[in-house]
């Protein structure tokens, strides 16, 4: 089945019980992810980004709902070939530094995964090794070093060469860049558009600077307490975004040019995101929401048809319309 | 122009541990005065913070600090003072605002209490007239329902509160320099939107000096009068946001403000990027020590430091530390 | 941890400890258990460097051929202790839930009692006619490595847990690892790491159990040289003869305190140290001394 889509998510919802309460981290999501897309998800802390993003790669077990890989179940592929999946779908992890045995040389680290799934003689490994060096660009130098000693840029070429190392199709990167200098995560950026377009793959790329999702990504999902608020196609999405918290989370952006900053009026919106132990009822952003009606907070809004001709969850959007904060 | 509040001359720090010795700040100055915000931008490491906050004694423990320069508040020396002078000259002229809240505020005690003593403290009030200091302050900071959140202890509030709540903090003791050390960094985006609106107004009403330190450009574009860049402990460029963010000279702000991709412009930029890595700064080497990166150096440029100097576009306060962009543009200096 | 930073000084007391057991045969000069009857009780001599005992054994020889007992019987122990204890903690650590639990109680209820005490008691059981088969060397090593491995269990299990939430082991899962893989290339190395560590500081301990066991009449059997034994058969002639006290009294105490030593030494190995002194100063003339040469080259620029 050469059509079914990279990665598709069905009803999918990842709940954990906590001395609190039920905290709904992922509660319905339906993401399809292209082949070949470059995609992100955007959103803010505890809107359940990263949540889904491990659950993609069967770090989190699901509640309800699928998720299919390459028109394949994820759980019972798992279950049936850990390491056949292993070598489709990789992850890239937060920080860098703490997904690396801080016992092994950055040598050792690249060697692992190819030692796990028996692929080559040592000097065939040694060679693919190097020739992963190669693809991020580090110097071969690092070889006998242990990850602690590397910049954080460094770190996190090693993490995405060791990802690489299988030959996966998907990459899924949590948070790839938060733990990165300014200039160095441009570096990284750049890295993933290039090798996105040299090895064919599709990523998954969870972020919150949304400037750089705009700059690299093809497609985006904006996420707000476990659901999807908006999607689409990144640039006509983030150049007319329907749904009010889309646009009041573009408008928290400040601009990097103090003239526009001076100008431009900023939507800023009242409080912190409720918490996701307590949603509210009806729309999630309701209680935030400027122009919210009185339907908007008895009733769940679906995912619809908006004008950048993707889709949004707002009761005040459709195909030719959307509220304007 | 007035006097500064708080001013740094030739400023070097040099940082000891068993292992590794750096030279942070390699011969800095700044001044900041009364009602200006100044925005010190750079990357981990580039010596920011401890530029900014070595001199008044705040820095990590577990590391032996050299310093050598003149830095003064108030126009007291602050490198002759011994730890208890600075505390207490800190305590009333600095307000400092850190990454985590958490550092700043004790969670064992409650929140309203902690603001009543600094007020007590420092600005020499009666408990009673402390107790509503302290809920005016809530409230100033934009934390709802203030009488109620004076009696609540620091893990009972959101992380934006907690934000708010150690603004509070820091404006207790009427300070007349707020330091901001990445305030935004660890918040969302909404809620940084928020904060960086807070500081600009308290700003604004009280007309203190606001020391940002950041390397979030947006950040700076929202709040900074006046900006210093900082790479590997020196000075790159300094000047008005206007001239430093929009016209800048130096090819490491270039190249940093270049890495940073603005979704608001039409053209899509294309996220450019400084190649190589920033130097550890464990060795004191002649020379710029952006060089090694630079794709315009010169050889002349691994001799000799670079110094401010004008930049020649009108405006007095924007100068850069690279002679070569700058007798480029015709700029006569010796 | 690294032992390289350790100073030889504290060291070395243990090493060589460990040396004198390991080339006993050759430091002897006399057979251990040849009676002189002859040459009973004698002071210092040519023949005999430390003198001879009731027996007329030479107390030279029974003193290095104790230290090879005890040296033999403490790496038996600590050997055995180390693996149940690796393995039943680290069993713990990685299955969790019920079984956790279970052996985590186990733990703590040998935990709460004197490790003597279990071994004393356990040799009181293996007294027993079930256990003829058993010689008392034997009874005595497997009464302390059952009364020892507990500490190591607990250890080995706190360390599992706690890298068990590290997230380089999700990373090695999602590489595709097996839980053998995760758990024998990269959390086995870690709780060997600190439990090797512990055992090397605990082994003192352990010594002083082998010989209390052996001066209560419940371990080693004459005639093997043992310590804790020589002390008994001192007692009757302290008055006259105390040297056949002191010397295997001195031997106990110098190992004893040379495992202590290693240990401390590897508790405070974890307690970071400011820079000061004449190190700091060296740093702060090497960096004047480049801030020097910086002038002088910007000066000819």
């Amino acid at each position: 089945m050469t059509t079914s889509p990279a990665i598709e998510t069905s009803g999918l919802a990842i709940h954990f019980k906590t001395a609190s309460g039920l905290v709904r981290a992922v509660d319905g999501i339906d993401l399809t992810v292209a082949r070949g897309a470059f995609h992100g998800i955007v959103g803010e802390s505890g809107c359940g980004k990263t949540t889904l993003a491990r659950a993609i790669v069967g770090l989190q077990t699901a509640t309800a709902g699928s998720v299919r890989i390459l028109g394949r179940d994820r759980t019972t592929w798992q279950r049936d070939d850990r390491k056949e999946f292993a070598r489709t779908v990789q992850f890239i992890f937060q920080d860098p530094l703490g997904s690396m045995s801080r016992r092994q040389t950055v040598g050792q680290t690249l060697e692992e995964p190819l030692q796990i799934h028996r692929l080559g003689s040592a000097t065939e490994r040694r060679k693919k090794v190097s020739e992963l060096l190669d693809l991020v660009a580090i110097p071969s130098t690092v070889l006998d070093r242990l990850p602690r000693s590397l910049s954080g840029g460094q770190r996190q070429r090693v993490s995405i060469a060791r990802a690489l190392a299988l030959n996966p199709q998907i990459l899924v990167c949590d948070e790839p860049l938060s733990a990165l200098d300014v200039s160095v995560r441009a570096q990284i950026v750049n890295l993933f558009a290039r090798l996105q377009a040299q090895l064919g793959l599709t990523i998954v790329i969870v972020a919150h600077d949304l400037a750089i999702v705009r700059e690299v990504c093809s497609a985006v999902t904006v996420m707000y307490l476990g659901k999807t608020a908006e999607e689409g196609v990144s640039k006509p999405l983030f150049a007319d975004p329907a749904h009010p918290y889309t646009q009041a989370l573009l408008s928290a952006v400040p601009s990097p040019d103090p003239r526009i900053e001076a100008s431009r009026s900023r939507i800023l919106l009242e409080g912190d995101p409720p918490s996701p132990l307590n949603p509210p009822t009806g729309c999630r952003f309701s209680t935030r929401c400027p122009v919210a009606v009185v339907q908007c907070r008895t009733a769940e809004p679906a995912l619809r048809l908006v004008p950048h001709t993707g889709q949004a969850a707002c009761h005040l959007a459709d195909s030719g319309t959307h509220p304007v904060l | 122009m007035t006097t500064p509040v708080y001013a740094v001359e030739n400023l070097i720090i040099d940082l000891y541990t068993p292992t590794v010795s750096v030279r942070a700040v390699d011969g800095a100055s700044f001044e900041i005065h009364p009602g200006e915000t100044l925005a010190i931008v750079g990357e981990s490491g580039s010596g920011k913070t401890v530029m900014t906050l070595g001199p008044l004694g705040l820095l990590p423990e577990g590391v032996a600090i050299d310093m050598r320069g003149t830095a003064r508040a108030d126009g007291r020396d602050l490198v002759a003072m011994s730890q208890s002078e600075l505390s207490a000259m800190r305590g009333g002229e600095f307000g400092v605002i850190f990454q985590d809240p958490m550092s700043a505020l004790n969670p064992m005690l409650k929140i309203g209490p902690q603001l009543a003593e600094q007020a007590r403290r420092h600005a020499g009030l009666s408990a009673a007239d402390a107790r509503k200091e302290a809920v005016s302050l809530l409230a100033r900071t934009g934390i709802p329902d203030p009488a109620d959140r004076y009696d609540r202890y620091p893990h009972e509030l959101s992380g934006g509160m907690l934000q708010r709540a150690m603004i509070a903090l820091a404006l207790a003791a009427k300070p007349r320099v707020l330091i901001a050390d990445e305030p935004t960094t660890a918040l969302d985006a909404t809620v940084q939107a928020q904060i960086l609106a807070l500081i600009r107004q308290i700003q604004k009403e009280d007309g203190i000096a606001v020391v940002l330190i950041t390397h979030d450009i947006g950040a700076v574009s929202v709040l900074a009068d006046r900006v210093i860049v900082l790479y590997a402990g020196q000075i790159a460029e300094e000047g008005s946001a206007i001239d430093v963010l929009t016209r800048p000279v130096h090819p490491y702000t270039k190249g940093l403000l270049a890495s940073v991709p603005d979704f608001r412009s039409e053209i899509s930029s294309g996220t450019r990027e400084i190649p190589g890595l920033p130097p550890n700064q464990t060795k004191v080497e002649p020379g710029c020590r952006f060089a090694e990166r630079c794709s315009i150096a010169q050889p002349s440029c691994l001799a000799r430091r670079p110094t401010l100097l004008p930049v020649g576009d009108g405006s007095v306060l924007h100068r850069a530390a690279c002679p070569v962009v700058l007798n480029a543009q015709g700029v006569a200096h010796q | 941890m690294k032992l390289g930073r350790l100073p030889w000084a504290i060291l070395s007391p243990a090493i060589t400890f460990v040396l004198i057991g390991i080339f006993a045969p050759l430091l002897m000069t006399h057979d251990t258990a040849q009676q002189d009857y002859g040459a009973l009780l004698q002071g210092p001599s040519a023949s005999h460097w430390l003198g001879t005992d009731y027996l007329g054994r030479d107390m030279w020889s029974r003193i290095i051929g104790g230290a090879r007992t005890s040296l033999v019987a403490m790496v038996f122990v600590l050997a055995a202790a180390l693996v149940i204890g690796v393995v039943i903690g680290s069993l713990a650590g990685y299955i969790g839930g019920i079984t956790e639990m279970a052996l985590i109680s186990v733990i703590d209820i040998m935990l709460a009692l004197p490790s003597l005490v279990i071994a004393l008691a356990l040799m009181g059981v293996f007294s027993g006619e079930n256990f003829t088969w058993m010689s008392d060397y034997w009874k005595m090593i497997l009464a302390l490595t059952l009364a020892w491995w507990a500490n190591y269990a607990r250890m080995s299990r706190a360390v599992v847990v706690s890298e068990l939430q590290q997230p380089y082991i999700e990373a090695a899962r999602v590489m595709g690892a097996s839980h053998i893989w995760i758990f024998v290339r990269h959390i086995l190395p870690h709780v060997l790491g600190l439990v090797v560590v512990y055992a090397s500081a605990d082994a003192g301990a352990l010594v002083l159990a082998i010989a209390t066991l052996s001066f209560l009449g419940l371990g080693v059997a004459p005639p093997v040289p043992e310590w804790g034994q020589m002390l008994v058969d001192g007692m009757s002639y302290i008055e006259e003869y105390p040297s056949l006290v002191i010397i295997p009294g001195l031997a106990l105490t110098a190992v004893v305190v040379s495992f202590n030593l290693l240990g401390e030494a590897f508790a405070l190995q974890k307690v970071p140290k400011a820079i000061r002194g004449s190190l700091l100063r060296r740093k702060k003339a090497e960096r004047a001394a480049e801030d020097e040469a910086r002038r002088r080259v910007e000066a000819g620029a």
